[in-house]
């Protein structure tokens, strides 16, 4: 599935995140998330802030608007890797569209 | 683009590291139960299976929940569903459920005896990280006189079979002991036919937490000597070489120096836990002596973990024949001795183990032999 700036996404029910020592941590619940059994997915500053925002509410593309005045960067790049991350993580079945 | 997301091998997480600097809570063992359908001989926390005081006194699914989030809020990332028989518990599914929704990584040991079906959906579904079952013997007359339970051996290969058919990661071990010494090498080859993983046997049997005296000397009856336990090690070189390797790393340099007298040199309570079957909280499982464990019915966790640990690890002994012999040991690190089996084996937390002794003096003799220089 293509993923675009208008979309909703949220976590998936088929996963756990957790924050341990200011680390970001994804534990999968269900078989088929992620690619290897001994592998733990975590994500950089970045990744925490766009995961954070990932709530069944807001679209891409209001998290992209919010992410470019907080860190400053241009829409372009956040929107690029906004939904590179989001493809990613659709594709690992951690986040669903809604 | 940048790497926003990555996959890091659990082992070379960084977390680690700064949690083991700031003595965060990595992981804990919950022993659901203490009853088990088996009896096996050299067992040291098994009641049976219809023990009604037992069971009365085991954690409800809700005080589970309750250590369970107070655990994950200190940080802990894997659990231990350990027992007893933890199937043995009807509401095994919901422990287990509630365990991996709060975000832990979920390992199980058991005998294998009890899987059934809504258990294979249940780890089919929500995999388990992995699923440890202590083989007793490769045929039916070896497990079942382990197990003291006819019937065991169909049940358990039956129970193991499933769970090897659901794909679920099943690791095999097996105990070492005067009753299936015999075909031990049967136990590694049924192991190997199994699964990838490096065949580990444990010849270390710990006396009962209870004091039952007469299971002791069943359970003393069932140790190898020193000399056949080195004679196994030796046996096996991929351990004799990790025994060479690692012994060191049993002894925590931090609480040790040369006017040391403190009790503790091991990493208890550095960044795990135990909880019995009724709440009591435990620095490992085998340290269960007066003054060391911590009513998780009457505190809580943190409590548990950020006041009393400390000061369980800042016991000290006063006695000579502790500081002038296992305190003072070369060979330490080859013994099994630790104040928690001394314990158990002779009610004092200080008290030197001629059979601890004599296996740490058998293993140096061997290591120095095989090792000249």
């Amino acid at each position: 599935m293509e993923i675009t700036l208008d979309l909703v996404c949220m976590p998936s029910e088929n996963i756990v995140a957790r924050i341990i020592e200011e680390e970001l941590i994804i534990v999968p619940l269900v078989s088929g998330i992620g690619d290897m059994d001994d592998e733990l997915y975590t994500m950089n500053r970045t990744g925490r802030a766009i995961w954070s925002r990932l709530d069944g509410e807001k679209s891409l593309q209001e998290i992209a608007d919010e992410l470019a005045g907080e860190f400053g960067t241009s829409p372009g790049v956040i929107e690029r890797d906004l939904l590179g991350l989001v493809t990613e993580l659709v594709r690992r079945k951690m986040v669903v569209v809604r | 683009m940048t790497q926003l997301v990555e996959s890091v091998a659990i082992q070379d997480f960084p977390l680690w590291t700064r949690m083991k600097a700031t003595r965060g809570l990595i992981s804990f063992d919950l022993e659901a139960t203490a009853r088990c359908n088996n009896n096996c001989r050299h067992c040291y926390i098994n009641l049976s299976a219809g023990d009604r005081d037992a069971r009365s006194r085991e954690l409800t699914l809700q005080e589970i929940g309750c250590i369970a989030d107070q655990a994950v809020e200190l940080g802990a990332l894997w659990v231990l569903i350990s027992g007893g028989e933890p199937l043995l518990r009807e509401d095994f599914p919901e422990i287990y459920m509630l365990l991996k929704r709060k975000g832990l990584l979920v390992s199980v040991f058991t005998n294998a005896t009890l899987v059934h079906d809504e258990h294979i959906a249940l780890f089919k579904r929500y995999p388990p990280r992995d699923i440890e079952v202590t083989v007793y013997g490769a045929t039916e007359e070896t497990y079942e006189r382990v197990t003291g339970r006819l019937g065991s051996f169909d049940a358990f290969t039956a129970g193991l079979n499933r769970l090897l058919e659901c794909g679920v990661k099943v690791r095999l071990k097996a105990m070492a002991i005067r009753s299936n010494l015999h075909e031990l090498e049967a136990i590694a080859d049924f192991c190997r036919a199994r699964t990838n993983d490096y065949f580990r046997f444990d010849p270390q049997l710990h006396l009962r937490f209870d004091g039952n005296e007469e299971r002791n000397r069943l359970i003393k009856s069932e140790r190898l000597t020193p000399e056949e336990v080195v004679a196994l090690e030796m046996k096996d070189t991929q351990r004799l070489a990790s025994l060479r390797k690692n012994c060191d790393i049993l002894i925590d340099g931090s609480s040790s120096h040369a006017a040391c007298d403190h009790l503790f040199h091991c990493g208890l309570g550095n960044s795990s836990f135990n909880v019995g079957f009724d709440g009591t909280f435990r620095l490992c499982s085998s340290l269960w002596a007066p003054g060391t464990t911590f009513d998780l019915r009457r505190g809580t966790l943190r409590e548990a973990w950020k006041s009393f640990v400390p000061k369980v690890r800042d016991m000290r002994s006063r006695k000579p024949e502790y500081l002038e012999n296992c305190r003072a040991c070369p060979i330490v690190n080859l013994c099994l001795w630790c104040p928690a089996h001394a314990h158990l084996e002779s009610g004092e937390l200080d008290r030197p183990i001629d059979y601890f002794c004599r296996m740490a003096h058998a293993r140096a003799a061997a290591i120095r032999g095989e090792c000249p220089e």
